[in-house]
């Protein structure tokens, strides 16, 4: 589920590994993160998503399929543009590789361009394979707890531990708690400035779920930002390890 | 006739003193000459090892001590283990040096540093605060916060580029990232509570001092990757290079002077020497012209008063003598003189330093050496000694060839009357 | 009449000159000395300022660069010269290249991207070069270890990068970079060569790819290009051809900025204004010395005539006319070896431009700014350095004849020749 973790719901960023100091962080937030936990552990998915990015210099749109299974897996290859069709990303644990259908190879993306824009959208190649640990690096207390906009909502404030290696100095979230969905999530640099938000939107039923169907990622300077929306999502759909494998990332289908 | 050695030495000083306007411009070009040389000589040999000590400081001192091979694979793959460090320091303690010798255990990693602005390159240097600060010296001028401390953990001390590159404030927090020993990617938080400006723009973007137990929690290293030791002077390189070498060699340590380890900086210091050199070849012919000139116009204008002393009975070899021994007095004044000029100058410059700020920007680094503005000269007495060796050199050799014209007068031609 | 009387006091300057050849001959000898040390050691500094500046801007940068306006210093992909159009390149180049002092005229795009080969990538500067025109810009072309400049669809690589992913010449990378237009452009390069910059920033970052090439795999026009590189004949004259190439490229496109090495290579400008300086004050110990030398000569010379003005004097020749005597004799002495000097001078400044002086034998190869170098020991022509020091010499010269002669028909002629 990496690719909906990191792409959907990377504000949220549901944390699936418990850190060692819960006592820190409020138990209803923990609640709602396990409860998230258990829907993604373990699953694999398939669909289709679209990307939209708008940059000062270009704008374009890319319309992918993905598969993942549980939060290690990934593989997402391009289909529109022809020119780009069959372009693919496979991500395993902490590694990311590019398949070129243009020049048939492969390529692992280095560590020193892990932090370089994955298929010039707003996420860094980074984002999609972090190991999102906000159990482990962040204290997590419930900032609001009522209406706002007439909608139900909890409002999560997320401060680093000491130690955690992180760069934002606070994250806020929003989720509504009829279905506890995320709304958006912003992210604060140390001086509380607002440098990112995720907006969350189109709440649908996929493959059986309910997902926020469309995110917006914008960084707060500028007049870019990247817009992912799922198409189409199915789960439990039998896919193993093997299947992301780089013979798979090559295989053109 | 070598009894008559003093006579004329006499003969030759009484003639000088009779003369007093012609040698005193003559020994003036050459006094002069002398002063200039040694100024300039001892100015260079300072400026010399203040680009060596700035460069060393920043790099990895005079004398760096390395596993094999991590000079060129700069990997933690390539470190030493902490028997090996302590190898080192018993190296340097045994090469025997009068004077204290720095010594600086470091972990270094090329990786990335990032905050909500961004991320940059860095090169990570984990060091023990209290060995660094008289090393390198970054934390003895700070622009904002302070240097490590002993106690410092999460803490780091960067350059102002990258404090702006990365927008960074004393406090701020910023995540450094880079390959640990393991080969995974590892990150590590860390507080920046100071900053430095150094003369070289490429340092204050990318350097970044952590503490040396943070960095081996971090990296997952044990020991180091270099020791690197400073000395007094780097005179004592050589010495110290060859001790060591001997000393570890059994340990499996590779051991670099300065010269290699920073080679730009080794071709800076040869290159100015060169310079140096063939600036002081001309003037050296100058004032070798200038006395040649000034004896020989004597020789030729007491033409009747040499002829007069042959007639008077002094051989031809004596009459030579004479003029020759006029030259290396003049020579031997000059030396003196030249020399206490030379002296008096460098005095002023050894304690005020010859400040050039007007005629260069403060901060001014160029290919990774630092010029410092006010230079102070150092005495290094072999450079003097060629110095003075080659102006008595000069001296006495001009002196020759109007002796020889001197004892090669007819002594009837020359008291004709003209 | 008066002419005629002129002529007089000439003739017997240059009659006096004649009388004590040897003296004369001494005399001379150190101004002309003096005027080749003079200028010799000017002709030797500029020769060393040009030498640093060319081996600062002749390996890449070229001595002029004409950009968009806000290409740097970010450097963004998107901020070609002439804006999203692009300009005509031909154009550019041809004007460029027209204008007097230009030597060499190269169009270059940039990107970044990846470079893999086998298992193996690695980030790298991806340059877009017209290999032929490379040739009078920078010193690509001379720096291949093995193999040669890209052709279309090539690619060379530094050897430091060639390294560590492992390829070599005839081999196939893939190269991947992010486009104009937001894609990810992708292509197969075949390596030309592996080159050899000695720069360890360039050789382990930087690639060349064939302008076309590269403007293919960014998605770029063919008319839109990041950088000019012009090479000037002769360094120190950047900034006046930067001005003329500004105005000749003027009407091509919009906001273009061009600029010589002392803007755009900062440091190095610092440097060499800091080198002159210190320059100028060696020059200044030299020529002291060399002013010294002649004084001293001279005032010893003229010195050693007092009697022979006292003689003058006595016969009832007036004193302005022993002053013009002097001053003759002093301009005839300066001329003569002065002309001796230059007649000395030349041929070893014109040898050594022609042939510097290779200290690599002495000194070993050294490395500047990164750049492995042959310390080469050349000289400069100039006019100002003879000039200046000519003026000067005779000036001394004549300044240090007068002040002897002066004080020698101040004294009572009986007294000078009771003297000696």
């Amino acid at each position: 589920m990496k690719i909906l973790r990191s792409l959907a719901l990377a504000g949220l960023a549901l944390a699936l590994l418990p850190g060692p100091a819960r006592a820190q962080t409020d138990p209803l937030a923990l609640e709602i993160i396990d409860e998230f936990d258990r829907m993604m552990r373990g699953e694999s998915s398939a669909g289709r998503m679209r990307m939209e990015i708008d940059t000062e210099n270009w704008s374009r749109a890319l319309e992918m399929r993905i598969w993942s299974l549980g939060t290690e897996h990934s593989l997402v290859r391009v289909e529109t543009p022809a020119r780009e069709a069959g372009t693919a990303t496979l991500m395993v644990d902490n590694e990311v590789w590019n398949y070129l259908p243009n020049v048939d190879r492969t390529i692992k993306v280095p560590p020193s361009m892990m932090l370089g824009s994955w298929m010039g959208s707003h996420f860094t190649n980074d984002d999609l394979v972090k190991e999102s640990r906000l159990i482990e690096d962040y204290d997590i207390v419930i900032s609001h707890d009522g209406p706002r906009d007439g909608e139900d909502v909890w409002e999560f404030t997320l401060t680093p531990k000491p130690d955690a290696p992180v760069i934002w100095g606070r994250i806020e979230q929003q989720i509504r708690k009829r279905d506890r969905m995320p709304v958006w999530a912003r992210y604060y640099d140390e001086d509380g400035s607002l440098v990112r938000t995720m907006n969350f939107s189109d709440f649908r039923v996929l493959g059986g779920r309910t997902l926020p169907a469309r995110m917006v990622m914008e960084p707060t300077d500028g007049e870019e930002r990247t817009v992912v929306i799922y198409l189409e999502l199915e789960f439990d759909v039998g896919l193993d390890e093997d299947f992301f494998s780089l013979r798979n990332l090559r295989a053109r289908r | 006739m070598r009894s008559r050695l003093p006579t004329l030495a006499w003969l030759a000083l009484r003639n000088l003193g009779r003369e007093m306007r012609r040698a005193a411009l003559t020994a003036a070009a050459m006094a002069i000459g002398l002063a200039l040389l040694i100024v300039s000589r001892t100015l260079s040999d300072g400026a010399h090892e203040d680009w060596i000590d700035s460069g060393v400081r920043l790099g990895s001192g005079h004398v760096v001590f390395n596993a094999p091979g991590y000079r060129d694979s700069e990997s933690l793959e390539d470190r030493l283990s902490e028997d090996q460090v302590e190898a080192a320091f018993a190296a340097v303690e045994g090469a025997g040096l009068p004077e204290a010798v720095l010594t600086s255990v470091r972990v270094s990693a090329r990786g990335l540093a990032s905050s909500p602005d961004g991320a940059i390159p860095a090169w990570i240097l984990g060091v023990d605060p209290a060995a660094e600060l008289p090393f390198s010296r970054l934390g003895t001028d700070v622009l904002e916060g302070r240097y490590l401390e002993e106690r410092d953990r999460l803490h780091a001390f960067i350059g102002q580029g990258m404090a702006l590159r990365l927008g960074l404030r004393i406090g701020s927090r910023m995540v450094l990232t880079a390959q640990a020993a393991s080969g995974d990617i590892e990150g590590q938080l860390v507080r920046v509570v100071g900053m430095f400006r150094t003369s070289v723009p490429e340092m204050d973007d990318v350097l970044v001092h952590i503490p040396l137990g943070t960095a081996r929690d971090w990296l997952g290293v044990e020991g180091a990757t270099s020791v690197a030791t400073l000395l007094p002077h780097s005179t004592f390189t050589g010495q110290v290079h060859q001790a060591a070498a001997a000393a570890v060699q059994s340990s499996g340590v590779e051991v670099t002077p300065w010269e290699e380890a920073s080679p730009e900086l080794y071709s800076a210091v040869r290159i100015d020497d060169a310079g140096d050199w063939a600036f002081h070849l001309i003037l050296f012919a100058i004032v070798a012209l200038a006395i040649l000139n000034a004896v020989f116009m004597s020789v030729l204008h007491r033409k009747r008063e040499l002829g007069l002393l042959r007639a008077l009975g002094l051989s031809s070899r004596q009459t030579g003598l004479v003029v020759f021994l006029e030259g290396v007095l003049v020579t031997a004044a000059s030396g003196v003189i030249g020399v206490a000029l030379g002296f008096a100058l460098v005095w002023i410059f050894f304690r005020n330093g010859l400040d050039l700020t007007g005629l260069m920007p403060e901060d001014l680094s160029f290919a990774g050496i630092v010029f410092n503005p006010v230079m102070y000269p150092v005495i290094d007495v072999r450079h003097l000694t060629q110095s003075l060796f080659f102006i008595a050199v000069i001296g006495v050799s001009a002196s020759v060839f109007p002796a020889w014209q001197a004892a090669a007068l007819d002594p009837a031609e020359s008291v004709k009357v003209e | 009449m008066a002419r005629r009387d002129n002529d007089i006091w000439w003739r017997m300057a240059w009659r006096n000159l004649w009388r004590n050849r040897r003296r004369t001959a001494i005399t001379a000898s150190a101004l002309s000395f003096g005027f080749v040390a003079a200028v010799l050691m000017i002709a030797l500094m500029d020769g060393m300022l040009e030498q640093l500046v060319s081996n600062g801007t002749r390996v890449i940068t070229g001595q002029v660069q004409i950009h968009a306006d806000d290409y740097r210093p970010e450097r963004s992909m998107h901020d070609t010269m002439g804006g999203r159009e692009g300009l005509d390149l031909a154009a550019l180049v041809g004007a460029a290249g027209s204008v007097e002092g230009v030597t060499g005229v190269a169009p270059r795009a940039y990107g970044g991207g990846l470079i893999s080969s086998g298992d193996e990538t690695a980030g790298a500067v991806l340059m877009g070069i017209d290999p032929r025109r490379e040739e009078g810009v920078s010193r690509f072309g001379t720096s291949f270890v093995v193999g040669g400049m890209p052709g279309p669809g090539e690619i060379a690589i530094g050897n430091a990068m060639a390294g560590t992913i492992g390829t070599a010449p005839g081999e196939e990378v893939v190269v991947v970079a992010p486009a104009a237009d937001g894609s990810m452009g992708n292509e197969l390069f075949t390596v030309s060569g592996i080159f050899r910059l000695g720069m360890g920033g360039f050789d382990d970052a930087y690639v060349l790819v064939e302008l076309g090439s590269l403007q293919d795999l960014m998605a770029m026009d063919r008319s839109r290009i990041h950088e000019v590189a012009i090479s000037v004949d002769r360094a120190d004259q950047a900034d006046g051809v930067a001005a003329r190439v500004e105005e000749a490229v003027a009407g091509l496109a919009d906001s273009l900025v061009v600029e010589p090495w002392s803007v755009f290579h900062e440091q190095l400008y610092f440097m060499t204004s800091m080198m002159g300086a210190a320059n100028a004050i060696v020059a200044m110990i030299i020529f002291g010395m060399a002013i010294f030398g002649v004084a001293n000569t001279m005032l010893l010379a003229t010195f050693e005539r007092r009697r022979e003005f006292a003689v003058a004097r006595s016969l009832g020749t007036s004193a302005r006319s022993i002053v013009r005597i002097v001053v003759c004799e002093g301009l005839f002495l300066g001329l003569v070896s002065l002309g001796a000097g230059a007649l000395l001078a030349a041929p070893v400044v014109v040898y050594f431009h022609e042939f510097p002086l290779d200290l690599s034998s002495f000194i070993g190869t050294y490395s500047f700014m990164g750049s492995a170098m042959q310390p080469l020991m050349t000289v400069e022509y100039s006019w100002d350095g003879p000039l200046v020091s000519a003026v000067a010499l005779i000036g001394t010269g004549v300044a240090s004849a007068l002040y002897p002669a002066w004080r020698a028909i101040r004294v009572p002629p009986a007294d000078a020749l009771a003297s000696r």
